[in-house]
C-alpha cells in the first residue's frame, strides 16, 4: 500500500510537469493550428538555463525562473513573428517540420555551449529532506515542484477566462475569421500562445531539473511524454491537457514500480493508442478539430 | 451607369473595385457604390455573385481566404481600407453580421458580445452598451450564461446582430441576414435594423438574396451578378423593374414550356425565399 502511494504521489509531481507541457503544447495547436515538436526543447533549453542560472551563477531560484521564463517566451514569440508568420497559409505538414528543424537547432547549440556531457540534477536551490504525511516520504523538491506547477496553471486558467487577451485566444481558436472580423489582430494572438505556451515549457524545464535523475540532451524526451498527455485529453482542450498530463504521470510511475521501468513508455503510449482508437478525438476533444 | 443622387455625404464609396482569390480567379470585376450617411443600401445577388467578397473586401477579411484587392478603392469618408488591417476598419466604425452568424460556439452569448468590443477601450460604455443589446433582444439577456452552440438559429443571429453593434458601428454591414429564418424573426431583425437607421442614423449595407425583404428597408439598391454591378437605382425603381421581378422578386408572367423558360424558372426559385 505504502508503495502505491508513493509511486501515486511522485506519479503526480511528474504529471503536473506533463500537465504544464501538454498545456503550452495545446494551447499553441489550439490558436495557431501548429504541432510544435521543439516544445520539448523549450523545456530542456530551461533546464540548460537553469543550469547556469542556479548552479554556475548560483542565483536564487525563483529570480531565476522569473527570467529563464521570459527569455524562453521571447524565443517563442521570436519564432513566431521570424518564422511561423511568414509560414501562415503553408500546408500543415512543412510547418511541422519547421519545428522539427527548429528543435534540432535548439539541441544543436546546447550541444556547442554546454557539451555532451551529462550533469547531475540541481541540489542547491531547493531544499532537499522531505517529510511525511501518513507515513510516506515526499521530499520538498516533489511537493514545491507541484505546487508551483499547480499555481501556474491555474494562473493559466484565470488569464484564459477573465482577461480580454484570453477571450481573444478562445474565439480565435474557435472562428478565427469571425474573430479578425470583430478587430481581433490574430498575430497578436498567436503570438500570445506562443509566448505562454515557451513560458509553461521554461518554468516546468527549470523544475524538473531539480528533480531529473539527469540533466542530459535526452531530456527533450519530455516533450514527447506530453504528447499522449495531449492527445488523451483532445488536442484541443486545455482541461484535457491538464488532466491527460497528470494521468500520464501517474501510469508511468505505477508501470515503473509494479512492472519494470522499461514499460514506462509504452504504458503511456499504449494508452494513447487505446485511448484514440476508443476516441479518436480524445477524452474531452470536441469531434470536429479542423475549422469550418 | 448611373450615378446616384446623394442626399449627403457618402460614408463608403467603393470604386471599381477587382477582387482576386490565389492570384487566379477573379471575384469582383469592377465594382463600384454608393452609401450614404444614414443611408440603408441593399446589394442583391444570386450564390456567386460576390457579394461576400464584397463584404470580405470593405471588412478587411480578404486575407483569410488568400484574396487581395487588384484594382479600384474603397474609401470610408474619404479614407482607403484596401490597405487598413481588420482592427483598424473596425475601430472607425465599420462592423459585420458576417454569412452563417460565424458565432464562437463554445463561448457564452456574453463573450460573444464581447467580442464585438475588441477595439474599445472604454470600459464603463462597453458594459452599458451590453445592457442596451440586452434591451434590445431580451432573450439574450435570459441567455448571457448559456453556451452560444445551444441558441435556436434566430437567437444565434441576434447575437451576431448584438456583437457587431457592441463595436459601435456607423456603417453595419449584414451578410445574408435573412439565410434560414423564420420570416417572422427576419422581419424583427430588419425592424431593429430600421429603427437604429432611423433612431441613431446608424448606415446600413443589406447584402441579401432575400430581394423582397431587402428592397423593402432599403433606399437604394444595387443588382450583382458574377462580380459586376449589373443594375441600380432606388428601390423602389428596382422593384418596379421587370427584369428584377422575374429574376429577383418571382413576379414574372411568363408562361411557356421551352427550355429556357424551365431555365428561368429555376433561376427564380432560388429567390422565392
Amino acid at each position: 500500500m505504502d508503495k502505491f502511494l508513493i509511486l501515486l504521489l511522485t506519479g503526480l509531481t511528474v504529471g503536473s510537469i506533463y500537465s504544464m507541457v501538454a498545456l503550452g503544447f495545446v494551447l499553441v495547436f489550439k490558436s495557431t493550428d501548429v504541432l510544435n515538436f521543439a516544445h520539448g526543447e523549450f523545456l530542456m533549453l530551461g533546464s540548460y538555463l537553469a543550469l547556469t542560472f542556479l548552479v554556475s551563477w548560483d542565483l536564487n531560484i525563483w529570480i531565476s525562473i522569473l527570467i529563464i521564463a521570459a527569455l524562453i517566451c521571447a524565443l517563442g514569440v521570436g519564432i513566431h513573428f521570424g518564422i511561423m508568420r511568414p509560414l501562415i497559409g503553408q500546408p500543415l505538414f512543412s510547418v511541422v517540420l519547421v519545428t522539427i528543424g527548429i528543435a534540432i537547432i535548439i539541441r544543436a547549440g546546447l550541444l556547442i555551449i554546454y557539451g555532451p556531457l551529462e550533469r547531475g540534477r540541481i541540489t542547491q536551490a531547493l531544499p532537499q529532506s522531505g517529510f511525511d504525511v501518513a507515513g510516506v516520504p515526499v521530499p520538498w523538491v516533489n511537493m514545491i515542484m507541484f505546487v508551483v506547477a499547480a499555481l501556474s496553471v491555474l494562473v493559466f486558467l484565470l488569464f484564459f477566462k477573465m482577461t480580454r487577451i484570453g477571450l481573444q485566444m478562445r474565439a480565435v481558436a474557435e472562428n478565427l475569421e469571425a474573430a479578425a472580423a470583430m478587430g481581433v489582430s490574430p498575430n497578436s494572438v498567436f503570438a500570445t500562445s506562443w509566448g505562454i505556451g515557451a513560458v509553461m515549457a521554461a518554468v516546468a524545464g527549470v523544475l524538473y531539473a531539480n528533480y531529473a535523475p539527469v540533466i542530459d540532451l535526452n531530456l527533450s524526451a519530455i516533450g514527447l511524454r506530453a504528447f499522449p498527455a495531449a492527445m488523451i485529453g483532445g488536442l484541443d482542450s486545455v482541461g484535457g491537457a491538464i488532466l491527460g498530463g497528470l494521468i500520464v504521470g501517474v501510469l508511468e510511475q505505477l508501470a515503473a514500480g509494479y512492472i519494470g521501468a522499461e514499460y514506462r513508455d509504452v504504458v503511456a503510449f499504449g494508452l494513447m493508442f487505446v485511448v484514440l482508437m476508443v476516441r479518436p478525438f480524445g477524452f474531452f476533444g470536441k469531434e470536429d478539430v479542423i475549422r469550418v | 451607369m448611373a450615378v446616384p443622387v446623394l442626399k449627403s455625404a457618402p460614408v463608403l464609396e467603393v470604386a471599381n473595385l477587382e477582387v482576386v482569390y490565389k492570384n487566379a480567379v477573379i471575384a469582383l470585376r469592377g465594382v463600384s457604390l454608393t452609401v450614404a450617411e444614414g443611408q440603408v443600401v441593399a446589394v442583391l445577388g444570386a450564390n456567386g455573385a460576390g457579394k461576400t467578397t464584397l463584404v470580405r473586401a470593405i471588412t478587411g477579411l480578404l486575407f483569410v481566404h488568400d484574396g487581395a484587392i487588384r484594382d479600384g478603392a474603397i474609401l470610408l469618408r474619404g479614407e482607403d481600407l484596401g490597405r487598413m488591417s481588420c482592427a483598424q476598419i473596425v475601430s472607425r466604425g465599420v462592423c459585420q453580421v458576417p454569412e452563417g452568424r460565424m458565432l464562437f460556439p463554445s463561448l457564452t452569448v456574453e463573450e460573444n458580445l464581447k467580442m464585438g468590443s475588441m477595439t474599445r477601450r472604454d470600459r464603463a460604455g462597453i458594459s452599458q452598451d451590453l445592457e442596451r443589446i440586452y434591451e434590445l433582444f431580451p432573450i439574450l439577456g435570459d441567455r448571457r450564461r448559456q453556451e452560444a452552440r445551444w441558441l435556436s438559429g434566430g437567437e444565434q443571429q441576434m447575437v451576431a446582430v448584438g456583437r457587431a453593434l457592441m463595436a459601435r458601428p456607423r456603417l453595419l454591414i449584414c451578410d445574408e441576414l435573412s439565410l434560414g429564418l423564420a420570416p417572422q424573426i427576419v422581419e424583427t431583425l430588419f425592424e431593429m435594423l430600421a429603427r437604429l437607421n432611423r433612431e441613431d442614423g446608424l448606415s446600413v449595407l443589406l447584402i441579401e438574396q432575400n430581394a423582397r425583404m431587402a428592397l423593402e428597408y432599403a433606399a437604394y439598391g444595387y443588382i450583382l451578378e458574377t462580380g459586376r454591378v449589373v443594375l441600380d437605382g432606388p428601390a423602389p425603381q428596382l422593384r418596379d423593374n421587370e427584369d428584377v421581378q422575374e429574376f429577383y422578386l418571382g413576379g414574372g408572367e411568363h408562361v411557356s414550356i421551352s427550355y429556357s423558360a424551365i431555365k428561368h424558372y429555376k433561376r427564380r426559385k432560388r429567390w422565392l425565399s
